[in-house]
């Protein structure tokens, strides 16, 4: 400002100060500012990472309310199927023994294996030179596809003309815990969202009363690989499998404690959400309202999650074709089970079966002895949910996946170096085989080949991140995309190598 | 003028006319054995090879040229001035040695082509302009007319020249293929990767075969550089074959010289393409199929595939891009209400996809507590429904009517419903219907002529109901009934 009272010296020096702004420094800062300008409006087109963060169809977004953490979203594009059943045979089928049909194999039965079948292998417990072992069992030719099948699956059998056989699965890991991880997870080691936590995560579930993904044991021993096979890993938690038991409670501790009725146990579940609304209050953690979610369910559960379990409202006729019996924990039931349980719009459903590793070290897992009993453990089942979902117009939307996660040697086991008193096969996790059957797949075909022994594959390698790929692809989902930023890297179920849809097994 | 400043100017003369006669040489040379495309005597080659290396010292040297001249007239740099002439005559001598260098490589190499016969002749007349400006400068202390022009237009020529040479080297655009868009834009030069040969893409040829050689090949047997007499940008020129002829014989994959050559070790004098990265698997074996299967330019794209079964050449899923805003715009008209019903009737109405505007109902976890007045909350957007699973409520055969407006429905399931004959016999209308399950209802043989006139149904299924199986059918439903 300026003052008249001032000396004229000062007022002098004032006018001086702002005449210091002359036009050359006008022009200068003029220069880079239009400059700065320049590039802030360019920087978005410089770098193409802004550009695919700026781009509305980078990423598929999956954020809901957190008090619905499970409500349904839209696939990414239009899906052949709504919901995965998965029966996973823990310990590793022989395929040998059931869908690898290899007759040059069996001539050379009792045959010192060749070299070149052991340089640079590793296996569990094959040592020195074993032998080589053809198929214990017939083989002969079913359906109108005239797929080679064994004597032990007669039920399955008959469903031939709906499967689609993937001979040529691979993957690298030759230990029953980290390859089951690997094949329901994605990755060998521990932590990682397993395959159903991250269809729930992308798709949610339609019937919120059950929980979206179901995982069901069939008694015996539980899988090497734990609960780990149905964590959420980094996803939050309420994308976890929940465990349900085929009798009893489904759920441990889902029923009211003696004396407490269901109004009680409501008034205290809304004690309970007031104080954890009000840990939310305080600390913002989403995880809160999670808990807060799950108790709800849980609630609502005890309805409708005893209904869904309860297999003995099905008819006689029912159980006949299934082979199941009410109040035991078997495969049988749990197939029944699934059916129901996707009926009811249950996202994944994952069985577990038992027993498959066939080493030949005792008589429950001789290839002999053991095997034969759970091949007649999962035989009628499996076939019957086939049809059974067919019949009821299921089978159209859903997916249903059968294998273990390895395949088996094509020579004899031989512990130690000793021929064992039962016969046996070590682990391959150079080739087996799964079968898909369902929407979108072509039925009714093989895909992929293993050389004359069954050892290695000579034809389309099918990797298990290929099998995820195939499936979210499936259920929708460009695997790529079905992903979750965690510890600076998009995770997704197929990991960091690039995965393969398996566009030939589709129809 | 003093004895041995004569002496240096006679040396000097001297110098000046041995340039000029090599400079008559280069032009002798390149006018009457120009670069023909064939190659030729190895030692040749082998000197040509050198012209790269040479070439970038008279580069230099002449650019410093003007610098030195320039800072030279401020007074505290005069002496900079002084080594102007030296400055040039290297430069001359350089520029003549890189063009006889450059010949070589062009004439032995393989080469022709326009942009070759451009780089050449820039390459002669700058080495002139050179030894203009050095005969010039020894005549002048200070800056003549002529002089400066001749210095500015060699400064010219040797960005022209040099850009040329780059593009033979590096390829036509390489200067703009790695621009940024924003920068791209703002120079209105064509978007990237738009410069490749343009083949019909339905064919199998425009989709799987030129772009392998676009991307592998055209550098060196492309439009502006083209060894061997070889062009690889068009289905005409690749037929057309180079110097030893046709490269493709047409069905027979062994005696294609192209096929040969690509499969050859890396190692091998004939290997192509020479001194890269061999092509990969992938497309030595779509160029096998492409040359067995007749090498046609009109061969469909997926024709290759078809015939082998995917059993060579990987079938391929494409993951499309979701175009949100032409997503929004589709939905528009039906979003609000959709929106309404999805709060009123929580999970069990959604989109089919991110990418549609077409809807999915899902009733049937609602079970008993859904009805016909809760379906009738439906009927406007019915058209717009395409799979509806109706299964376990308790809907009744007053719904007739809404189901009947549904269109479009593909997938209808009423399986466990109360539903008759009378709500099946009015779906005549549904004319998309793929699939229809009445599982477990009353329903009875009665409805079969009325279900076999819908054109699109696949699955029929009939399971727990009246119709029982080995019962007459009608032609149109056989194989299509479920039980």
């Amino acid at each position: 400002m300026f003052d008249p009272k001032l000396p004229p010296m000062l007022s002098e020096i004032q006018l001086a100060c702002l005449q210091a702004q002359t036009r050359r420094h006008f022009l200068r800062s003029l220069g880079g500012g239009l400059g700065t300008l320049f590039v802030g409006t360019m920087a978005a087109s410089f770098a193409p990472s802004a550009k695919a963060a700026g781009s509305e169809t980078a990423a598929l977004d999956f954020s809901r309310d957190p008090s619905t953490p499970l409500s349904p979203l839209p696939p990414q594009f239009p899906a052949k199927v709504r919901r995965v059943i998965y029966l996973h045979m823990a310990g590793a089928p022989s395929q040998l023994e059931l869908f690898e049909h290899k007759p040059e194999l069996k001539r050379f039965d009792g045959q010192d294996c060749p070299a070149s079948f052991l340089a640079g292998k590793r296996f569990a417990f094959i040592s020195g030179v074993p032998k080589l072992l053809g198929s214990q069992y017939p083989f002969h030719q079913a359906g109108q596809s005239g797929q080679w099948i064994s004597d032990r699956l007669p039920h399955l059998e008959r469903r031939v003309d709906d499967i689609c056989f993937i001979k040529s699965m691979r993957t690298d890991q030759f230990n029953h815990a980290p390859a089951q991880l690997l094949v329901q997870t994605g990755n060998p080691r521990l932590g990682y969202p397993s395959f159903g936590s991250w269809v729930v995560y992308g798709l949610g579930t339609e019937n919120q009363n059950l929980p979206g993904f179901i995982v069901l044991l069939s008694g015996g021993k539980n899988p090497d690989g734990g609960k780990q096979l149905w964590s959420s890993g980094f996803l939050p938690s309420v994308y976890q499998g929940v465990q349900c038991r085929s009798h009893g409670e489904p759920v441990l501790y889902l029923d009211n404690p003696q004396g407490v009725s269901r109004s009680l146990r409501r008034s205290m579940l809304d004690t309970i959400d007031d104080i954890n609304q009000q840990t939310y209050a305080t600390f913002g953690n989403p995880e809160t309202v999670t808990r807060i979610a799950q108790y709800e369910m849980a609630f609502r559960m005890q309805m409708d999650a005893t209904d869904a379990m309860d297999i003995r409202k099905e008819p006689d006729s029912v159980h006949a074709q299934y082979g199941s019996k009410p109040g035991e924990a078997s495969f049988a039931n749990n197939c029944l089970v699934a059916r129901r349980l996707a009926e009811r719009g249950v996202r994944f459903i994952q069985l577990y079966h038992w027993g498959w590793d066939s080493h030949g070290a005792d008589a429950k897992e001789a290839l002999n002895l053991g095997f034969n009993d759970r091949c007649r453990e999962v035989d009628q089942p499996t076939a019957a949910l086939l049809s059974d979902l067919k019949s009821r117009g299921l089978l159209e939307d859903t997916l249903l996946v059968w294998g273990g996660e390895f395949g088996r040697t094509p020579m004899r086991e031989n512990r130690g170096g000793q021929e064992m008193k039962y016969v046996g096969r070590d682990h391959n996790p150079g080739a087996f085989t799964i079968w898909l059957a369902g929407g979108g797949v072509k039925s009714g075909i093989s895909y992929g080949e293993t050389d004359e022994m069954g050892y290695e594959i000579v034809k389309n390698p099918v990797e298990i991140r290929d099998l995820h790929a195939t499936t979210l692809y499936l259920l929708g989902f460009d695997h790529h995309k079905l992903n979750f930023r965690f510890q600076g890297l998009e995770q997704k179920l197929t990991s960091v190598k690039p995965a393969r849809v398996v566009a030939e097994i589709l129809t | 003028m003093t004895a041995p400043n004569r002496k240096g100017m006679l040396s000097q003369f001297r110098l000046g006319f041995v340039m000029l006669a090599s400079m008559l040489v280069v032009t002798l040379l390149v006018v009457f054995l120009p670069p023909d495309g064939n190659e030729r005597a190895d030692w040749v080659q082998f000197i040509g090879r050198f012209h790269p290396l040479v070439v970038h010292f008279p580069i230099a040297l002449f650019l410093l040229v003007p610098i030195l001249e320039i800072v030279g007239r401020s007074a505290r740099f005069t002496y900079l001035r002084l080594s102007v002439k030296f400055v040039l005559a290297l430069a001359t001598v350089g520029a003549t040695t890189a063009a006889i260098l450059g010949w070589c490589l062009a004439r032995s190499g393989g080469y022709s082509g326009r942009l070759i016969t451009q780089h050449m002749w820039g390459g002669v007349v700058l080495s002139i302009i050179c030894w203009v400006c050095c005969l010039l400068r020894m005549r002048l202390r200070e800056l003549g007319v002529t002089y400066t022009i001749a210095l500015a237009l060699g400064v010219g020529l040797v960005a022209w020249t040099g850009y040329r040479g780059g593009q033979l080297s590096l390829g036509p655009n390489h200067l703009t293929e790695q621009m940024p868009d924003g920068l791209r834009n703002l120079l209105r030069l064509e978007p990237s990767r738009a410069t490749s040969a343009s083949a019909d893409p339905s064919t199998f040829y425009g989709a799987r075969i030129q772009p392998i050689f676009t991307a592998r090949c055209i550098t060196c047997h492309g439009e502006d550089k083209h060894k061997g007499n070889l062009r690889l940008d068009s289905y005409r020129a690749l037929m057309r074959g180079g110097k030893d002829g046709p490269v493709i014989q047409t069905g027979n994959t062994q005696a294609s010289n192209l096929f040969r050559r690509i499969t050859l070790p890396a190692s091998d004098d004939d290997f192509m393409p020479r001194g890269k990265q061999p092509l990969s698997a992938d497309q030595v074996k779509m160029i096998e199929l492409w040359i067995g299967a007749g090498a046609s330019d009109t061969l469909a794209v997926n024709a290759i595939k078809n015939a082998l079964s995917g059993s060579a050449v990987p079938a391929d899923v494409k993951f499309e891009e979701i175009d949100r805003a032409a997503v929004a715009k589709l939905r528009s008209a039906i979003a609000p209400l959709v929106s309404q019903l999805q709060k009123q009737f929580p999970n069990i109405l959604d989109y089919d996809s991110r990418s549609s505007a077409d809807l999915r109902l899902n009733a049937s976890t609602f079970g008993s507590k859904f009805g016909d007045r809760d379906l009738e909350a439906f009927a406007p957007i019915a058209e717009h429904i395409v799979v509806a699973d109706l299964s376990r409520t308790t809907i009744s055969d007053h719904s007739a009517a809404v189901i009947a407006t549904m269109k479009r429905l593909r997938v209808l399931r009423l399986m466990d419903t109360r539903l008759t004959n009378a709500t099946l016999l009015r779906l005549e209308s549904l004319n998309q219907l793929e699939s229809l399950d009445v599982y477990a209802t009353p329903i009875t043989p009665r409805v079969l002529p009325t279900i076999a006139k819908l054109p699109k149904l696949s699955h029929f299924y009939v399971g727990r109901t009246g119709i029982q199986p080995g019962k007459s059918v009608p032609e149109d439903l056989v194989g299509k009934l479920v039980f």
